[in-house]
């Protein structure tokens, strides 16, 4: 196997007192589509937000792309890996973020140019064709306020890819959207699978788990208690709380 | 005979017509508003009018201002509007720097730099701003420092303001929420690249109604520069004017319809910017 995109080495967070996470270990393969799966609380989006350093983790070492980043570290150096680090990730939120004094365009092509130093007629040229990727082409020049959910959040993965992460980390993409909205931005996620986008997923949507994931991870209470394929995860549980969870998505209920 | 039922014109729906039942009555509001104000700026004018009568034998009369002095030193008072103006605007543009650092500042995790800033806004807010401008004219030649008049007022006038004004700027800069802060940093950008291109434009945004507010209380707040006697503004010249030909009356009321014809325009300007702001783009 070639070396992995991430790689997470006893990974553990605190939030003061409070253990969040306790000791990951998780890989991910180039071109692989992980979806990341567990109750509200058990640490999933510190573990996203932890791989491009939005939490400073307090344990463990972050591998991503060959940057070896050990939790704790100080100084320029670490800074440095640390930029470096959100170079090769793009991560879409839950709340999109779009940037609301920009026009749609105008979102997709700052990163390029203030972070890269790219100059504008490239960086319009990528965005384009990133925001034609997720069809988000026709409404280049609206506002962010003029957009439903839906989009905004296509646009918000347009923004990500713009940047060409070798890997993107998703936390739950869908789980601010009305029911009816969902879908388009699950269709643009399975694109990129697709394409062979290096993925990982958090989310509570589990058919697109099972049709899209090559792996799913299980989270309880800031451990990865399970992993593997989506049909065995979905169909034949292991552990007891996998079991209790699935049936709670069962009855509809997170 | 015609069986079929002519179709009228659509009836409106019950929403709709609330909607325009709503909208007479605040037409006819403002309208009535409008009428009032006519009376009143009436009533204003006739009292200065100089008119005289007599009422079931009691003699009255409305106050009488010389015409003549007016028309004779209009153009003389009226030269000042441009020094007020000049003097608010640097003063402005002073005021927004400081108070964007002092925002900056109080927002800073860096000890001396959140010192400096609240140091500053507390010992402008804690003195009187008719003090400071005489510091700056009176209290600074004392210790050999002697700035131009004009440039005198704008520093007192424009520290004043930045100090009240970061607090504005503070709240612009908080209302960018922290998913915006998030996405930025997500995407590898700096904090200072942050800052410029992503928080400070949206804060500057949620500023300027105040920073209007703030602008137009200048224009008037100019006026104590006047006493200092060394920038020839709107209200040092009615004040000269008047004394020396006793007429204070006269100029003081020239002065006032100056400044309030100026902020009445001021203030169509500013309501034109937000209702732009509030439109599109946000
Ligand atoms: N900034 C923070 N400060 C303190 N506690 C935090 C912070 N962020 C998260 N936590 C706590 O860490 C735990 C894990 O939170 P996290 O958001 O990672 O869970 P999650 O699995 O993503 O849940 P959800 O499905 O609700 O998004 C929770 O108990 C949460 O209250
Ligand atoms: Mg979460």
């Amino acid at each position: 196997m070639s070396a992995p995109i991430i790689k997470l080495t006893n990974l553990k967070k605190y939030f003061g007192r409070l253990e969040v996470l306790k000791g990951i270990d998780l890989e991910v393969q180039p071109r692989e589509v992980v979806c990341v799966i567990g109750r509200s609380g058990s640490g999933k989006s510190t573990m996203l937000r932890c791989i491009n350093f939005l939490e400073e983790p307090s344990e463990g070492t972050i591998e991503i792309h060959g940057l070896v980043i050990p939790a704790g570290g100080k100084g320029k150096e670490h800074q440095q890996l640390v930029h470096e680090a959100r170079l090769v990730t793009g991560m879409v939120f839950q709340e999109f973020n779009l940037f609301p004094h920009m026009s749609i365009l105008e979102n997709v092509m700052e990163a390029p140019i203030i972070v890269k130093g790219m100059d504008h007629a490239k960086a319009k040229e990528i965005a384009e064709m990133n925001l034609a990727r997720v069809g988000m082409l026709f409404k280049k020049d609206e506002y962010p306020l003029r957009i439903s959910g839906g989009q905004k959040q296509r646009v918000a993965i347009a923004r990500a890819l713009a940047m060409e992460p070798k890997v993107m980390l998703f936390d739950e993409p869908t789980s601010a959207l009305d029911p009816e909205l969902i879908g388009e931005v699950l269709e643009v996620m399975k694109g990129l699978a697709k394409e062979g986008t290096t993925m990982l997923v958090v989310t509570h949507e589990m058919e697109f788990a099972r049709e899209v994931a090559d792996r799913i991870v299980v989270m309880n209470e800031g451990e990865l208690i399970e992993q593997g394929k989506p049909e065995d995860i979905l169909n034949h549980p292991q552990h007891e709380q996998t079991q209790a969870l699935l049936d709670r998505y069962r009855t509809g209920k997170k | 005979m015609n069986l079929l039922p002519q179709k009228e014109s659509a009836p409106k729906s019950h929403v709709e017509l609330l909607y325009q039942a709503f909208q007479r009555k605040e037409r006819i509001f403002r309208m009535n508003v409008g009428i009032s104000w006519g009376v009143l700026l009436l009533i204003l004018v006739f009292l200065f009018s100089g008119q005289e009568w007599t009422l079931a034998g009691i003699p009255f009369k409305t106050i009488k201002v010389d015409s003549e002095f007016i028309r004779a030193n209009m153009v003389f008072i009226a030269g000042g509007i441009g020094e007020t103006i000049k003097i608010s605007i640097l003063s402005i543009m002073l005021a927004i720097f400081l108070a964007l650092m002092a925002a900056l500042g109080r927002l800073s995790r860096f000890p001396p730099f959140y010192a400096l800033s609240t140091f500053y806004v507390s010992l402008i807010r804690g003195t009187p701003l008719y003090l400071q401008i005489f510091f700056f004219f009176l209290a600074l030649p004392q210790l050999g420092i002697i700035l131009p008049g004009l440039w005198a007022g704008v520093l007192a006038l424009g520290l004043n303001y930045g100090a009240y004004m970061s607090e504005v700027f503070r709240a612009g800069i908080s209302s960018v929420g922290k998913g915006q802060r998030e996405a930025a940093i997500a995407l590898g950008m700096t904090n200072g690249q942050l800052m410029r291109r992503i928080v400070l434009p949206q804060a500057l945004r949620f500023a300027i109604p105040p920073m209007g507010n703030d602008f137009i209380a200048m224009t008037k707040d100019s006026a104590l520069v006047a006493a200092t006697g060394f920038v020839h503004e709107l209200m040092w010249r009615a004040v000269k004017v008047g004394r020396a030909q006793f007429h204070n009356l006269e100029a003081l009321i020239m002065a006032a319809i100056f400044y309030w014809v100026m902020t009445l325009f001021l203030t169509a300007i500013q309501s034109r910017i937000e209702a732009r702001l509030s439109k599109g783009d946000r």
